[in-house]
């Protein structure tokens, strides 16, 4: 695919894999993170987390954790000044009843960590236990205990995600367990699957998994001597932080600042998880509270990607058209839903492809685990994996070819989504026809034994927002680009090329500063596969702005025409005669010092994208299995991606490579285990399984452009999408080599073994 | 990551170390990678600790049938021995051992003297008649590996009493040895590990030894499984390994024999190549 450059990009910071900005710092441990900084009187905050997984609270006792040297307090649900004690949020520590293994239930706060420790360890809890809900099946139906006593459905549980669509039916079950369903329907989907030529159907499981970040959550917060409370966190969003603040606390917005510090890693997982804790405990103190949970308790804590339960039945017509849907969904949203991703999972359902009937379903359960939170691509690779098993076992069925299958369903503009809205231009096709010609997928039934290639595609629709940005020209004569976006995988590398590009000045000449909610522009939650789709246009403009101001300033200077004037070589100068060009640096200087003529050069950018810009993405997986120990090996992966446009084509390679890691977590490694109790038994990476480097094999990456119209320079959002077909290529790959299909990730290797054992009628021992 | 306070020395001498083991709650800190973790999860809570790193420990000699390593060896030490010098089951089980990092600085004597029931290197000490050197304000004493390991974290080694030195076998002509390990995705420790050690003459194989980790309370030498493999018999391991008590009675049991058999049967096909084709084996 041949994209058109025009010449204002020709030679720019655009389509140049430059190195990212935050790159040096990071490697070289120099990089400040939220919990780094040390600020005079700062305290400790050490969590006291429950054993238990539902609990009614009898007492708290901190007369011995009190005597310990250096302890300050020792912080109850009663002593935080909390005002809206709606949702997780709202309760960052247990009120009278305890809803999951590991959630806050006092705080000990003291001069160092250790002393906080060793008083957290002493604070005697007196609980009455409760039965727990661990099962969501279970939760759902009408007989179930319920998760909660206390409180119902709280109705600010489904406030992050919104009412995604679909009806808000009245629940079926009468379980007060059952927190949210969602429903999209077109047609008759029974009369529609009955004139199917082939129907396959399944049910589908997958685990918790935790975005396992390199940086546990962390956050420092301290009352200002004004009284203004500031807080500086690992988080992805700071104007939703600031908000959610001032919702909990009573607290009039500006009285809030929320800054933010470099992020160690989200994924979706840091978003206000941990800031209310912090920022009541030091309103209720009043000094700085510094809380860093350590990886065990951000495993028991934390907020990570629930577990689903996917009936699928899909339905083709000889020639391959898909005809009819029919899906279920159960997730488990666990103790607290307000960022459960439930309310996504009907919309998912259906993957890229159009269909012409379908009923598709979501319910959210309550149980008592964690409480559900966003993971890159929310519900995707858990449904394509569903949907990507089906289509595969379709094809098999009416004797077409898999990619060909595929492609016969690829949706053109304008065609129907399950959620009524409709298809934009999407590049699935071409990144189809990317991997179809690729060697490992021709090459497949030829490989030795005990090996296969399996092929999944996948998209995440990604979000959009509104969004600001300034950009301001500097004394040296350098820009800097200013927005209130927390740099998440590189984003601010990608917005000084956009801003480069769009100025026509080099790459190192911008720089780009994210502000916080006092100064910056308002600006979203660095999640949705958004940042460089929303955000870009904003700077596009706010640059062009800029520039604009810059060869206005200089047009009256040289009393020249503007459109006689270029910029090139760190200069505004007249065409064809070089020589009498005003440099930057020289301007810069002039217009910021006492007696400047002209006002100072800034840009201003809004911008609002009229429509979502998803990006389909492709996978191939390689696969060997040891049919002794029915252990997987990914021997490669090829992924394959519309970005739309590569604006860094390094930093698109790297959110495919992070993307297909993750997606072999979710295929054979990762999942969060509680017992029937509700006791989690993988609280470490000593039972927690990631693929570390050894797992990961190496992964080739197809860069696809299929430009979106509204991107910048084409762009879209391609985060997210990266991980949503790697684990259904996987599994597929997995059932290439055993002739088993399995229904639940991650693929365990005794499950394999058994498969393989049953399907040899034994004789898989030796 | 927030260990409870404790006092912490650093010797000069054995005689310094033993006493500063007079302590009951002290504990001996070598490398430091498998107490340390323990530690900032609180699950190890010891008083005081005694680094032993000043201590003159470290290094590899012996004679010609036998290997003495030094307690304060580190697992890259031994692997950047001569292939001649350190028998393969041994070199297989420290290569087996942690990441790069945790070689450079976890020792043998630590990684024995911890218990681990899933140390990789008791497996091959096991498997190479490996004896344990001690010390204590008594004087010297050798403990067989085979009695050494009792439980989980559990050794014969006394409170006032400091692992000094691991002495295993050469290997003799017509020896091969080899460990195979099938190790757990998160922890890197094996579920199934086997360490064997066979000679064989004429093509028979004359003797046997196995040191199985990962699958049981401790490490142990598993005679069942030598007097299996000694007759040749594929079947006859997995008879044997059915008679071993498994890590887990529930439904995993039966996956986890499966993993031993495959671990001992590679190990044994490796080790028997290699004692027939003769040089390092």
């Amino acid at each position: 695919m041949t994209t058109t450059r025009t010449a204002l990009e020709l030679d720019s910071a655009v389509g140049v894999p430059l190195p990212r900005l935050d790159a040096t710092a990071k490697v070289t441990g120099k990089a400040s993170y939220a919990g780094d900084r040390a600020l005079p009187g700062l305290l400790h905050g050490r969590p006291v987390l429950s054993p238990y997984a539902h609990a009614r609270i009898l007492g708290i006792d901190a007369g011995e954790a009190l005597q310990i040297a250096g302890v300050h307090a020792v912080l109850t649900a009663a002593d935080l000044p909390i005002r809206d004690g709606s949702g997780r949020a709202g309760e960052p520590l247990a009120r009278s009843e305890v809803v999951f293994a590991g959630q806050p239930v006092a705080l000990v706060v003291a001069e160092t960590e250790s002393a906080a420790e060793d008083a957290a360890e002493a604070v005697v809890v007196d609980y009455e236990p409760l039965p727990a809900v661990v099962d969501a099946e279970q939760a759902l139906e009408p007989g179930s205990p319920p998760a909660r006593i206390d409180e119902g459905s709280d109705e600010s549980d489904v406030a992050m995600h919104g009412d995604a669509g679909g009806e808000g039916q009245e629940a079926e079950s009468a379980s007060t367990n059952v927190l949210s369903r969602h429903e999209f329907s077109e047609g008759d989907v029974e009369t529609v699957l009955a004139e199917c030529a082939a129907v396959v159907q399944g049910r589908f499981r997958t685990s918790w998994v935790h975005q396992t970040y390199l940086e546990p959550q962390v956050a420092v917060a301290w009352p200002e001597a004004d009284g203004r409370l500031v807080v500086r966190s690992s988080t992805q969003g700071i104007f939703y932080t600031r908000q959610l603040l001032a919702r909990v606390l009573g607290l009039p917005l500006p009285s809030v600042r929320v800054e933010a510090a470099t992020l160690g890693g989200g994924f979706g997982g840091k978003i206000g998880l941990i800031d209310p804790l912090v920022a009541a405990a030091a309103l209720a103190i009043g000094r700085p509270v510094r809380i860093a949970l350590t990886r065990s308790e951000d495993f028991a804590a934390g907020n990570p990607a629930p577990g689903f339960v996917i009936d699928l039945r899909v339905g083709a017509r000889a020639d391959g058209t898909l005809a009819a849907l029919d899906g279920k969904v159960v997730i488990d949203s666990g103790a607290f839903s307000e960022m459960s991703p439930a309310p996504l999972a009907a919309g998912r359902l259906g993957g890229p492809y159009r269909f012409e009937a379908w009923r598709a379903q979501a319910y959210g359960v309550r149980t008592n685990r964690f409480g559900a939170g966003a993971y890159r691509g929310p519900t995707a690779p858990q449904t394509a994996f569903a949907l990507e098993t089906l289509l595969d076992e379709l094809a098999d069925e009416l004797g077409i070819d898999r990619v060909e299958l595929r492609l016969h369903n690829t949706p053109d503009q304008g065609d129907l989504r399950l959620d009524g809205s409709r298809w934009p231009l999407i590049g699935l096709r071409e990144t189809l026809e990317a991997v179809r010609e690729h060697p490992l997928w021709l090459g497949r039934s030829e490989l030795p034994p005990n090996e296969g290639v399996g092929l999944a595609v996948g998209l995440f629709p990604g979000g959009k927002m509104g969004a600001a940005a300034t950009c301001r020209m500097d004394a040296d004569g350098g820009f800097t680009v200013v927005t209130g976006y927390v740099d998440m995988t590189g984003t601010e590398t990608g917005i000084a090329a956009i801003a480069a590009a769009t100025l026509g000045v080099p790459f190192d000449q911008v720089r780009v500063a994210a502000g916080d909610t006092d100064a910056a522009p308002q600006s979203g939650v660095s999640g949705g596969s958004m940042v460089t789709y929303s955000l870009g246009p904003a700077v596009v403009a706010a640059a062009a702005d800029a520039r604009e101001q810059v060869i206005r300033i200089v047009s009256e200077e040289l009393e020249i025409d503007p459109s006689d004037l270029e910029l090139a070589d760190g200069a505004v100068r007249p065409v064809g005669s070089p020589q009498r060009g005003v440099s930057l640096a020289d301007l810069g200087a002039r217009l910021t010092g006492f007696g400047s003529k002209h006002p100072p050069v800034e840009g201003h950018g809004t911008a609002l994208n009229p429509e979502i810009a998803p990006s389909a993405a492709a996978s191939l997986a390689h696969v060997r299995v040891d049919p002794d120990t029915g252990r997987v090996e990914v021997l490669a992966l090829v992924a394959a991606q519309d970005v739309g446009r590569a604006i860094n084509p390094a930093l698109c390679r790297g959110q495919m490579w992070g993307g297909a890691a993750q997606a072999i977590g979710f295929a054979l490694h990762e999942s969060l285990v509680h017992d029937e109790d509700g006791q989690l038994l993988t609280s470490s990476f000593l039972n927690y399984s990631v693929p570390t480097s050894e797992a990961v094999p190496p992964i080739e990456t197809i860069i696809v452009e299929v430009p979106s119209p509204h991107g910048p320079l084409g762009a879209r959002g391609i985060g997210e999408s990266a991980i949503v077909p790697g684990a259904a290529a996987i599994a597929n790959a997995v059932a290439a080599v055993t002739g088993h299909r399995f229904r639940e990730l991650p693929i365990r290797p005794e499950q394999v073994w058994q498969a393989i054992r049953e399907a040899t009628g034994g004789d898989a021992e030796q | 990551v927030i260990p409870v306070t404790f006092e912490y020395v650093r010797p000069d001498t054995v005689e310094e170390a033993l006493e500063a083991l007079s302590d009951p709650d002290a504990k001996v800190l070598a490398g430091g990678h498998s107490l340390v973790p323990l530690m900032k999860l609180r699950i190890a809570r010891p008083s005081r600790l005694v680094d032993i790193s000043g201590l003159d420990l470290r290094g590899v000699d012996g004679d010609p049938g036998e290997l003495r390593i030094g307690a304060l060896t580190t697992y890259d030490d031994l692997l950047r021995l001569d292939s001649e010098a350190l028998p393969a089951a041994l070199r297989e089980c420290a290569a087996s051992v942690g990441d790069v990092q945790v070689r450079n600085a976890g020792t043998v004597g630590g990684g024995i003297a911890h218990g681990d029931p899933a140390s990789d290197l008791a497996a091959g000490v096991l498997a190479l008649d490996g004896r344990l050197q001690l010390r204590s304000p008594a004087g010297t004493r050798e403990c067989d590996a085979e009695s050494f390991f009792l439980g989980p974290f559990t050794t014969a080694i006394e409170q006032q009493e400091l692992l000094t030195a691991v002495l295993v076998r050469r290997h003799e002509p017509g020896e091969g040895s080899a460990y195979v390990s099938i190790d757990d995705p998160a922890s890197g420790f094996p579920l199934a590990g086997a360490a064997v050690r066979v000679r064989i003459e004429d093509g028979k194989v004359e003797e046997c030894r196995v040191g199985l980790t990962g699958i049981g309370a401790h490490p142990l030498r598993a005679q069942v499984v030598e007097e299996a493999l000694s007759d040749g018999d594929g079947p006859a391991v997995r008879e044997a390994v059915a008679q071993l008590e498994p890590a887990h009675a529930d439904e995993r049991a039966e996956y986890g024999r499966q993993l031993t058999v495959i671990a001992i049967t590679r190990a044994a096909e490796i080790a028997s190549q290699r004692a027939t084709a003769g040089g390092p084996g």
